[in-house]
């Protein structure tokens, strides 16, 4: 993540990932969910945190999660079904359950049709928000397979030369395993940065960098100034020269594939707090032998790391190796949560009877 | 496309589709191609000329095609094989096969194999050029299925931070039936511009645009300036802050379902050498057909209804401007730079055929 999404060190406190864990789980609990579903959840919502990903993290969404909860918007105990099914594909009405529930066991489905057939592909309707998208498809990995999981969702991008948001930030990730490197891991929203990465610049208090909102007519705001109000996305690309209707198409795709293949939402047709996911795991083996496949990957990731660095940069990366490094260090020396976020914790664990939150 | 990868109009000479495929068919013959495979290559190369794709169409490609040939990094004649299959997917060796030959034939089979089990997908090695890969997901359209294509290989991009190229702006297409609006298609490369629209530049006299290329040593070039001789183009988004690892992202993805899946290919394309990927989900194994396509007519309406923002006139979305475009160039013919038609008439002199027909 960009220095000015972090947060800043005076307001840091740190927790170890497994009492993050277990709080979060708790809380989850409290909520109605079973255990064994409420331990799913915080699972997803902790790796976000884990990988340094934090907006999708405990801090901007666990509080989002509670207020649906009470609105009823999320179902703690979902009877969740599958609507149509072939081979290789199926179709999941998720009776309201949570995105961090559905889209998991969408996952495992998917898996297992991809064991048989090669591939599987799951799309989900009339779920809820789904975290960071990189976790379900990473969920295909140990089975030897690439994944992929798209989430859509509400209108807060503007088309390119458009003035109203009409799309969604659609995010797509894709997880594909190696040998030894580190795996490549992309989750990409369709927008210059993803939605919630603006609330987390009004908290810091930070200012809006160039070519990430529009203004009130639909101008694209290219120079530096403070956060605007309403939420008017730009597509990734910021303008048409710069590749904008790459984001917006980018983002319609995605909807394609979650809502319109599922229940035909989009925009105005999404109920409040509604969502939709697609999921899909590619056996790797379906097309060429495993260990060649991951030596193959291990060649690929290792000649984009070595790239000589431009002007001024140290390093080149590729996709998921900051992330992988950023666990590592969090797994050691914890998880950095402003302190506002801690201070909210221990409001719900105590009106909630629970434990407190343990900091290191 | 933006105006300025236009053809001037004082520059440009009308072709009608027709004509036009009647001589590029000709020449695809003479080089060696099959009669089925000629037919093959040049729908490709009109639907991309009458769409306006035309850094794809026959100006930048024709001349490159037959010089393929004449070296012997292409295949006219390619037997191209399976050799590994399962009930949705399968990889094949494309035996040096111009793409716009082959991945049509490709695609066949995936959209079979959808047909049988809700999904087909298919990873391609050895392979050549692949045109317009809108084309190849378009394919799926009449069978009521999503197409989705992928074509990766060579380097010409730098990884975000690098100085160095080590991809190609890979792109991937996808392409979605409605019902009476035009599809949606989205063939989006990972760079801000095609390669090859840079050459366009070149070729039209125009400068550099900001944001879509780095000079030698990886520099974003955030200015209007002369295009310097040796340029690398940029990952969509141009900066790290303005999202160029996604465009990173997106060629990595696509070399890794293309190149890294048939057969490990990456990095420097000898010869030409280039990897595919393509897919078709079946609408009809997940949702009722006539639903999902009114569904996306209501969708693309609410798309192209949005309030314009100031100083535009209109919204699209991916798909549209090409449909339009389509119309017209088979009612008021194709555009092309006169330079272009006068390689057309010293190939069809050497190969010893009719000119192309103004």
């Amino acid at each position: 993540m960009l220095e000015h999404f972090h947060v800043p060190g005076a307001d840091r406190v740190m927790i170890r990932r497994e009492d993050l864990f277990k709080t979060t789980a708790d809380i989850f609990a409290a909520m109605g969910m079973s255990r064994e579903d409420a331990e799913l959840a915080s699972d997803g919502l902790v790796t976000a945190d884990v990988r340094g990903c934090e907006t999708h993290g405990v801090s901007n969404m666990l509080r989002n999660y509670l207020q649906s909860f009470a609105e009823g918007k999320i179902n703690p105990t979902p009877n969740w079904k599958i609507t149509k099914e072939t081979s290789a594909v199926a179709t999941i009405d998720a009776d309201k359950a949570h995105g961090l529930i559905i889209c998991p066991k969408a996952m495992d489905i998917a898996i297992e049709k991809a064991k048989k057939v090669g591939i599987g592909a799951v799309t989900i309707h009339n779920s809820n928000h789904a975290g960071m998208m990189a976790y379900h498809a990473m969920r295909a990995m140990p089975h030897d397979m690439i994944g992929y999981a798209i989430t859509g969702g509400g209108a807060v991008m503007v088309p390119t030369y458009g003035a109203e948001p009409r799309v969604g930030a659609v995010p797509h990730a894709w997880a594909v395993p190696a040998d030894k490197m580190p795996p490549f891991v992309l989750d990409i929203s369709s927008s210059s940065v993803a939605a919630n990465k603006i609330q987390l610049l009004r908290r810091t208090g930070a200012n809006l960098p160039p070519g990430l909102m529009a203004d009130e007519e639909g101008t694209p705001i290219m120079e530096e100034q403070e956060v605007p109000s309403g939420v008017r996305l730009l597509p990734w690309g910021s303008t048409r020269e710069l590749g904008s209707h790459k984001g917006y198409g980018m983002a319609v795709i995605g909807q394609v594939f979650s809502g319109i293949l599922s229940a035909g939402l989009f925009g105005i047709s999404v109920p409040p707090g509604n969502g939709s996911q697609f999921v899909a795991a590619f056996s790797i083996d379906a097309f060429r032998d495993v260990n060649e496949f991951k030596g193959s990957m291990d060649e690929f990731l290792t000649y984009l790391v070595d790239t000589p660095p431009a002007k001024g940069h140290d390093r080149v990366y590729y996709a998921g190796l900051p992330e992988h490094e950023e666990t590592e260090l969090r797994e050691k020396n914890g998880i950095p949560l402003h302190r506002e976020v801690i201070e909210w914790f221990d409001s719900e664990t105590n009106r909630l009877g629970l434990e407190s939150i343990r900091r290191i | 496309m933006l105006e300025h990868f236009h053809v001037a109009e004082e520059d440009e000479v009308r072709i009608m589709p027709d004509a036009l495929r009647k001589t590029v068919n000709e020449l695809f013959v003479k080089i060696g191609f099959s009669k089925q495979d000629a037919w093959q290559a040049t729908d490709v190369l009109l639907l991309s000329d009458t769409r306006g794709v035309d850094t794809h169409g026959v100006s930048n490609m024709m001349r490159r095609y037959i010089a393929g040939v004449a070296e012997g990094f292409m295949n006219p004649t390619p037997n191209w094989t399976i050799t590994r299959e399962t009930p949705t997917t399968a990889n094949v060796d494309c035996d040096r096969g111009l793409g716009i030959a082959v991945i049509p034939q490709v695609m066949e089979l995936a959209i079979e194999k959808a047909r049988d089990t809700g999904i087909g997908a298919i990873t391609m090695s050895n392979g050549r050029h692949a045109g317009m890969i809108a084309y190849h997901a378009m394919m799926a359209l009449p069978h009521d299925m999503i197409g989705y294509a992928i074509t990766a290989g060579g380097q010409s991009m730098p990884p975000t931070f690098g100085a160095e190229p080590r991809l190609a702006p890979n792109p991937h297409a996808w392409a979605v039936p409605g019902d009476k609006e035009p599809p949606f298609v989205l063939d989006i490369s990972s760079s801000s511009v095609a390669a090859n629209k840079i050459e366009l530049l070149r070729r039209m006299k125009s400068l550099t645009i900001p944001g879509i290329m780095a000079d030698a040593e990886g520099n974003p070039i955030m200015d209007e300036r002369e295009i310097p001789p040796d340029n690398i183009v940029l990952p969509n988004g141009a900066t790290r802050e303005l999202g160029s690892h996604k465009g990173y992202g997106l060629s990595a993805v696509a070399q890794i379902f293309g190149g890294i899946l048939s057969d490990g290919a990456f990095g420097p394309y000898e010869g030409g050498h280039m990897s595919h990927f393509v897919a078709a989900y079946s609408i009809e194994a997940f949702t009722d057909v006539q639903r999902f396509k009114e569904s996306m007519d209501d969708f693309m309406k609410y798309l192209r209804e949005t309030p314009p923002a100031m100083g535009n006139d209109r919204v699209y979305y991916a798909g549209l401007p090409e449909h339009e475009e389509s119309i017209d160039r088979h009612e008021r013919g194709i555009p092309l730079h006169h330079e272009v038609v006068e390689w057309f008439d010293s190939a069809t002199d050497e190969f010893n055929l009719s000119p192309l027909e103004r």
